[in-house]
Order: structure tokens, then C-alpha cells, then sequence
């Protein structure tokens, strides 16, 4: 088995935690919306775990779950407090860069607001690193979830 | 964002082009988009930014899309329902 397939596995065993803990922590039985909502939401906590506090990206990525949504708050805080003082560390707060070139600047920034926590990047070499890092978990949040609707839609009656 | 024109210098603000060659090499692998530069050595830094963030935003619409498709197939989100157990036989 390769590192992607154990990546995949992690996010799994997360995720169905992290469903677990949404789904007790809102009352039931929920509307379509308000499932759709717990199966993100736990699935970006559950991405965001596999990666645990090692990457700005997945901290501010719970960071972001954690302060917006009432539900998964619990997963979210228990996660959150690991990382939270690493986060304060590493965090560098935004330089204002005069770019020469007008394009490479505005698509950077672009980059930065779509990778969670890449606004608080400043070092280009960091930045890099970490949107190679989020497409790879990205890439395996969305094949697991692509087999799962597949496998659903094969197993419901 | 902010689309602020200050005239600073340009104090490494630039990708270089080696740090643009890596990026590349390493993101060709998830970015069929980018094609063969026949002189490798002018590397588009805004093009594979481009490509980069046009892919991130179409898996962020895929993971959308997903969780849609699946609040409509699961009855619950239970940990302990069929699907859960089938899906973990199968995945794990």
C-alpha cells in the first residue's frame, strides 16, 4: 500500500468520527440541507485531522470549521487545542509586497485565499509547499467521497 | 483581495524561475493542463499560478457537489447504519 492509500484510510477512519459526532450533535432527524452541511463540515474537519496540526493549511482549516458552525464544535475544539499555540508560533502576519510583475502577484494572492490559512503566508517557498500539500488531501477527500457516493448509490434500497 | 499598487521595489516578490521549474515538475504529476514548454527555462510563473488555482477550485466544487449527491443517498449520517459498515468492509 503507498502513502496516498494510507492517507485515503486515515481520512476514512476520521471521517466517520467526525459524521458521528455531527450527526449526535444536531437534532434528528435532519433536512436534506442540514445534511449536506454535516457532511461537508465533517468532511473537511476529517481532511484537515488526517493532516493533524503539521500544515497551516489544515489548522486553519479547523480553525475556520470550528468557528463558524455550531455543530462538530466539540471535534473541532479538541483538535483546535493541540494546534492553537503552534498556530500562533509559525503565523506571520501578511507584508505588503509591491510586485513588478501585477500578474504573478494578483494569481498568488488568488492562490493564497483558495489554500485555508494562505493568507497568513508570506514566504513563497511556504506557500508552494503548502498548496502542494492541500492538493494532495484534497485529491483524497474527494476520490473517498466519489467511492462513497458511488458504493451508496449501488447499496441503497 | 486586495489589489493594492504600491510602488515598492521588488525585493524578492518574484518566484524565482527555479523555485517556478520545481513547482512545476512537482505539480505536472496532478496538472495534465500544463503542457511541455519546448524552453523550459521561461517557465510561466502566472500560468501554472493559474492552473493551480483553477484546479483547487474545481476540487472545492467537486467536494460540494459530492456532499450534496450524498446528503441525498444517506438516510442518516449514523455510524452504526448498513451503509457505514459496508462502506468501511469495503474502503478499509
Amino acid at each position: 500500500m503507498n502513502t496516498y492509500d494510507m492517507v485515503k484510510q486515515e481520512f476514512i477512519k476520521k471521517w466517520i468520527t467526525t459524521l458521528h459526532m455531527c450527526d449526535s450533535s444536531v437534532e434528528q432527524p435532519m433536512n436534506v440541507t442540514e445534511r449536506k452541511n454535516a457532511i461537508r463540515l465533517s468532511s473537511d474537519i476529517a481532511m484537515a485531522a488526517t493532516r493533524s496540526g503539521a500544515t497551516i493549511w489544515s489548522r486553519a482549516l479547523i480553525s475556520r470549521t470550528g468557528k463558524n458552525k455550531a455543530t462538530c464544535k466539540p471535534v473541532a475544539h479538541r483538535i483546535l487545542k493541540k494546534a492553537r499555540n503552534r498556530m500562533k508560533k509559525r503565523c506571520t502576519t501578511i507584508t505588503r509586497n509591491g510586485g513588478a510583475k501585477m500578474r504573478v502577484r494578483k494569481r498568488t494572492e488568488l492562490l493564497k485565499s483558495l489554500v485555508p490559512g494562505g493568507e497568513l503566508i508570506d514566504n513563497k517557498d511556504y506557500l508552494i509547499r503548502e498548496t502542494l500539500d492541500y492538493i494532495v488531501y484534497l485529491r483524497a477527500q474527494v476520490d473517498v467521497m466519489r467511492t462513497v457516493a458511488a458504493l451508496d448509490s449501488v447499496t441503497n434500497k | 483581495m486586495s489589489n493594492r499598487r504600491s510602488r515598492q521595489s521588488s525585493n524578492a516578490t518574484r518566484i524565482s524561475d527555479d523555485q517556478m521549474i520545481d513547482l512545476v515538475s512537482k505539480l505536472r504529476q496532478f496538472l495534465p493542463e500544463i503542457r511541455e514548454r519546448r524552453r523550459s527555462d521561461k517557465v510561466s510563473a502566472s500560468k501554472v499560478l493559474q492552473e493551480t488555482c483553477n484546479y483547487i477550485r474545481k476540487l472545492h466544487r467537486e467536494v460540494d457537489n459530492l456532499s450534496d449527491r450524498l446528503s441525498l443517498l444517506l438516510d442518516s449520517v449514523d455510524e452504526d447504519s448498513q451503509e457505514a459498515a459496508v462502506i468501511r468492509n469495503l474502503l478499509m
